[in-house]
Formats: C-alpha cells, structure tokens, sequence
C-alpha cells in the first residue's frame, strides 16, 4: 500500500512540479521561498494522499495560497511593510517600452503584500473568475474584489506608467 | 481596470512565475517530510484515542480530561560540555549519541501533554503554535492542572504565566481570542487588524499587538489586559520612529516596557535584504509614550532575547542572529537562533529544527545538554518557553 502511495505521489509531482512551483514562486517572490512552500504543501498532500488523490492539485495549490498568507504574520518572515522612500519609480518612461513596464510591474508584484499577491496570481496566473478566486482563498468575493482594488493601488502608487497606461487607454 | 493594463498585469505575473528554476527532488525530499507528518498524526491520534471522555469545550477546542500524570519524565540532560563516558549515568536507550556534547534526553515516552515539558536551564514548554491551514494542533500548557491544552485554531500563542493563551482565528478577522485554558471558553476581543503576532508580556497578563494602518502605512501599539479584556491603541510617530520591513511590537524582559525596532534612515534599502536599523525604541505600554532608545542593531524576538541583567540582548542582524551589546549596541558575536531564550548568566536556550531538539549552550556555542522535543512538535513553527 505505501509503495502504492509512494508511487503515484512521486508521479504527481514529477507530472506537475514545475507548474506548481511557478506558483509557488509567484507567491514567495523567491526560489527559496518557493521551494520552502511547496515542499510543505507536497509533504501535506502526501500525508493525506489516500483522501486527496484525485484532487491533488487543488489541494496543493489551496495550500500554497493559505500558508503563504498565513505566513505574512509569522514574525520568522518578512512583514511587508511599506518603506518611506520608494524605490525606483517610472514616471518618465514610454510607454511604448512594454518590457520595462512588465520589469517594472514584476518588482511591483514582489511588494505587495501576499494576500494581494494571491488575488493576482489567482486571478491572472490560473485564470481564475472572481468567485473561484474567492473559494481558493476560502474568503467572500467582496473581499477577493476590494483586495485586487488595494493591489492595483498599490501598484499604481509604485509602477506610475501602469496608471498612465490607464489614461491612455481610457483617453477619447 | 481596462484590457492594457490588465494585459500588462497578465504578462508581470507570468513573467515572475518563469523566474521559477527546476527544484532538484522535490518529490524526494516531500516524500520524507511528508512521512514524518504521516507519522506525527498518527502519535497525536493514538493520543486523541486514549482521551475517551473528551470534553468538547468550544468549536475547536477540546481540552484533555485525564488527570494530570505529573511531570512528564525526563531524563536529566548531563550538565556538561564534553560528550559522557559511557556508564550509568548515561541516558536511556532512546537518546541519540552526539559527536559534538552531550547526549539528548529522550521525549517522553506516551502521550507527551499530559505533563509539563521541562527544559533545560530549569525552562519549561509553555506551548506551540501552527499556523497556516489546514491548522495543525496548537499546545499552552495549563500550568494549574499541569497538563497542555490542545487547540486547532490556526494560531495559538501560550502566555509564559497565568491561564490564559491568545488565539486566532483566520475567518475571525480584526478578533482575537483569549482561551481559558481551564474551561475552555474562549472570550473574542475586537481588537482590530494586526500584523505578525501577538506578543505576551512575561507575567502573562498583556498582550501587545502590532496595528498598521493599510492606507498610510503607520503603526501603532495595541494592548490587551487579559483579566479585564480593556483593550487600549497608541499610535507611534511614525516619522519620528521609522520601521520597515518586519516591525512588531516586543516585551522588556521586566515587562515594563514594550520594544520597536527602528530602520535606518540613511541606510540603503533593498527588498531582497532586511532593512538596516539604527536601534530599538522602548514604549510605555500604559501610555504609548516613548521611553529609551538603544543603539542595538537588530531585531529582538521578546522578553527572553533580553539578558537577566539586561546589558547584552539576541537579535536578528543583518546577517544573522547575534548577541549585542545593549548599551553600546556592538556585536558580541553570533547568536544561535533569532528566537533564543537568555536563560541566565551565559546561557542560551534554542531548538534546534533540524533535530527537533531544544539545546541549552554557553555564549560561545558549547553545548551543556540537550533534550529531545515529542515528535508531534515538528511541525509547529513556533515554541514558547518560559522560566519553570
């Protein structure tokens, strides 16, 4: 029975390692990070892999996205706490440099704070609707919605060429 | 949010995931991680087993009903920094040999929480916390009935004296509860949204909570008295007492006042590193007024970072956990572990993770003995420890 388990366990993460770890790692923000989370994630499914076998993957991925929130509030990791001189700012840039933006909106993404971060990555990575997104995180929609709102703030604030972006497009 | 910035945000995110490198045996080392917690839930299930007359005592509470079995039994660790010649002083079969000090004395055989776990430096387990979902089973040790309590809150922070421990729960946003650990009967307080986590003072009577304010980014101080439930805020100047990075809110080692880190200004500041800081600021928590400044560069981690005589202190540096000079804030030397507990003189208490035990060491790193935690303990992130 274990070698069993053992088994298809080993063939799920071979099958789907990478794809979770690019998950893992939106959320972290770093390689380490994101291994550390993922591998408590797997060892977790693992632990009840004869309950979750066919639903492993959202089972692990329900699991990244708590734990990386929950970690937030564990004083072994690091608060996001805003500091009082921004870093590099992009207000004079073209916005024709689309790969700068996206550079940009990358280092963005790596200061928000995780729960926002998770709503993105739901929603923009796996494509989630607002309500899956809301069921994954185990919260209202309302909260999914007015978290995503923060998190475009957030990045506004840091990424100003995104909110130029905004007017240009929504410009007549 | 219209279709080009949407478009760019779509292609940020996918972009950060593709920075993802290929993590060699992952499986492999999930397989043996996850083993280990297969094996831990089977030792807290045998020992939910045998408590047959469970008394449920809140939505997620159950408290153990047996009577107290008395200390659990431990092997005295050898109070020496030389590994023991082997004879009859030597531990029981359990304990694991060490190349480099002394033996580890064995977890207590059976259900652990039926006793106070005694640590060494005369230190006692007061609790562990999980954190995360799915929650894991938290511990406070009821000191009166001598036994732990166990709790599946998401987080359960045991208080070092008294009988209360602090818990959250995740679907109770903006509450923290007070668990009487006698009863059972868990008292939710409004105390708003606060990072890290709550902080006792050493008496076991208050709690300190970190707030931030999302919109601007300013902090302030919340205290709890647990007899009493009043809870009371104090804003910090946040200009005049700069913080970024990890700030929360810390203990004196007397309880008398409460400790925030302060950033460097002048310091350069990069997200991928801790923010340099230029000291630690004591508040009253009666008041909220500032107190004292002391130029210690790092991060204390509570009361017991703090030495009993108060001149040298543990703190997250730089680079590491180090021991600092209080007055002058010069480095010691290298500490342990961020969360290591100043037992006394020149002794540190800290877990060691990787063998799930707790070391009692010198300040220069000897070790003078060392005990080996329940296994059901591994996977709780966070132990707390206080004075026997």
């Amino acid at each position: 029975m274990a070698e069993v388990v053992d088994g298809e366990f080993t063939a799920f993460v071979h099958e789907r390692g990478d794809a979770l770890l690019r998950v893992a790692y939106a959320l972290a923000g770093s390689q380490h990070g994101a291994e550390d989370l993922l591998q408590n994630a797997l060892a977790k499914a693992y632990a009840r892999w004869p309950r979750i076998r066919g639903d492993a993957e959202p089972y692990v991925k329900r699991i990244l996205y708590h734990d990386q929130v929950s970690r937030w509030r564990l004083r072994s990791h690091r608060a996001e706490v805003p500091v009082a001189v921004l870093p590099e700012r992009a207000v004079q840039r073209d916005l024709g440099q689309d790969s700068d933006l996206r550079l940009l909106l990358r280092d963005a993404l790596r200061r928000l704070p995780p729960r926002q971060r998770a709503v993105l990555i739901l929603r923009y990575l796996e494509d989630m609707s607002v309500e899956e997104t809301a069921a994954a995180l185990g919260c209202r929609a309302g909260t999914v919605a007015s978290q995503a709102s923060r998190a475009l703030a957030k990045l506004r604030e840091l990424v100003p060429a995104l909110d130029e972006l905004t007017t240009f497009q929504e410009a007549p | 949010m219209n279709g080009r910035t949407e478009e760019a945000l779509r292609a940020a995110v996918r972009d950060l995931a593709d920075e993802a490198r290929g993590a060699p045996d992952i499986a492999g080392r999930a397989l043996r991680r996850g083993r280990s917690l297969r094996r831990r839930r089977r030792v807290v299930a045998a020992g939910a087993a045998l408590a047959a007359t469970a008394v449920l005592a809140g939505p997620f509470v159950w408290l153990r009903p047996d009577p107290p079995a008395g200390p659990a039994r431990w092997a005295a660790p050898p109070a020496t920094s030389t590994p023991p010649p082997s004879g009859p002083a030597a531990p029981p079969a359990a304990s694991t040999p060490s190349p480099s000090g002394p033996v580890a004395a064995p977890p207590p055989a059976g259900d652990w929480a039926r006793g106070p776990l005694a640590l060494p430096g005369g230190w006692v387990l007061t609790g562990a916390t999980s954190t995360g979902t799915p929650a894991e089973l938290g511990y406070a040790l009821d000191r009166s009935a001598g036994r732990y309590v166990t709790s599946r809150y998401e987080e359960t922070w045991a208080a070092p004296r008294g009988g209360v421990a602090a818990v959250v729960d995740y679907e109770r946003r903006g509450e923290l509860g007070l668990l009487e650990l006698r009863t059972g009967q868990v008292r939710w307080v409004k105390v708003g949204s606060f990072i890290m986590t709550p902080h006792w003072s050493p008496d076991g009577r208050r709690l300190a909570l970190t707030l931030m304010d999302k919109d601007d980014g300013g902090f302030s101080l919340g205290v709890l008295t647990v007899d009493t439930a009043d809870y009371r805020t104090f804003p910090v100047d946040g200009k005049r007492y700069l913080c970024t990075d990890q700030c929360f809110f810390t203990w004196s080692r007397d309880g008398a006042e409460v400790a925030l880190q302060q950033t460097d200004p002048d310091a350069s500041v990069s997200e991928s590193q801790p923010h340099a800081r230029r000291g630690v600021q004591f508040f009253s928590p009666d008041d909220g007024r500032p107190s004292r400044f002391v130029p210690v560069k790092g991060d204390p981690d509570g009361p017991w970072s703090w030495s009993p005589d108060g001149r040298s202190v543990i703190v997250k540096g730089p680079d590491g956990p180090l021991l600092a000079e209080v007055a002058t804030g010069r480095t010691i030397g290298p500490a342990p572990a961020a969360d290591a507990a100043w037992v006394a003189g020149d002794q540190l208490l800290y877990r060691d993770r990787r063998a799930n035990e707790m070391l009692l060491v010198d300040l220069a790193g000897r070790v003078l003995a060392r005990q080996a935690l329940p296994p059901a303990l591994e996977a709780n992130p966070v132990l707390a420890v206080a004075p026997r």
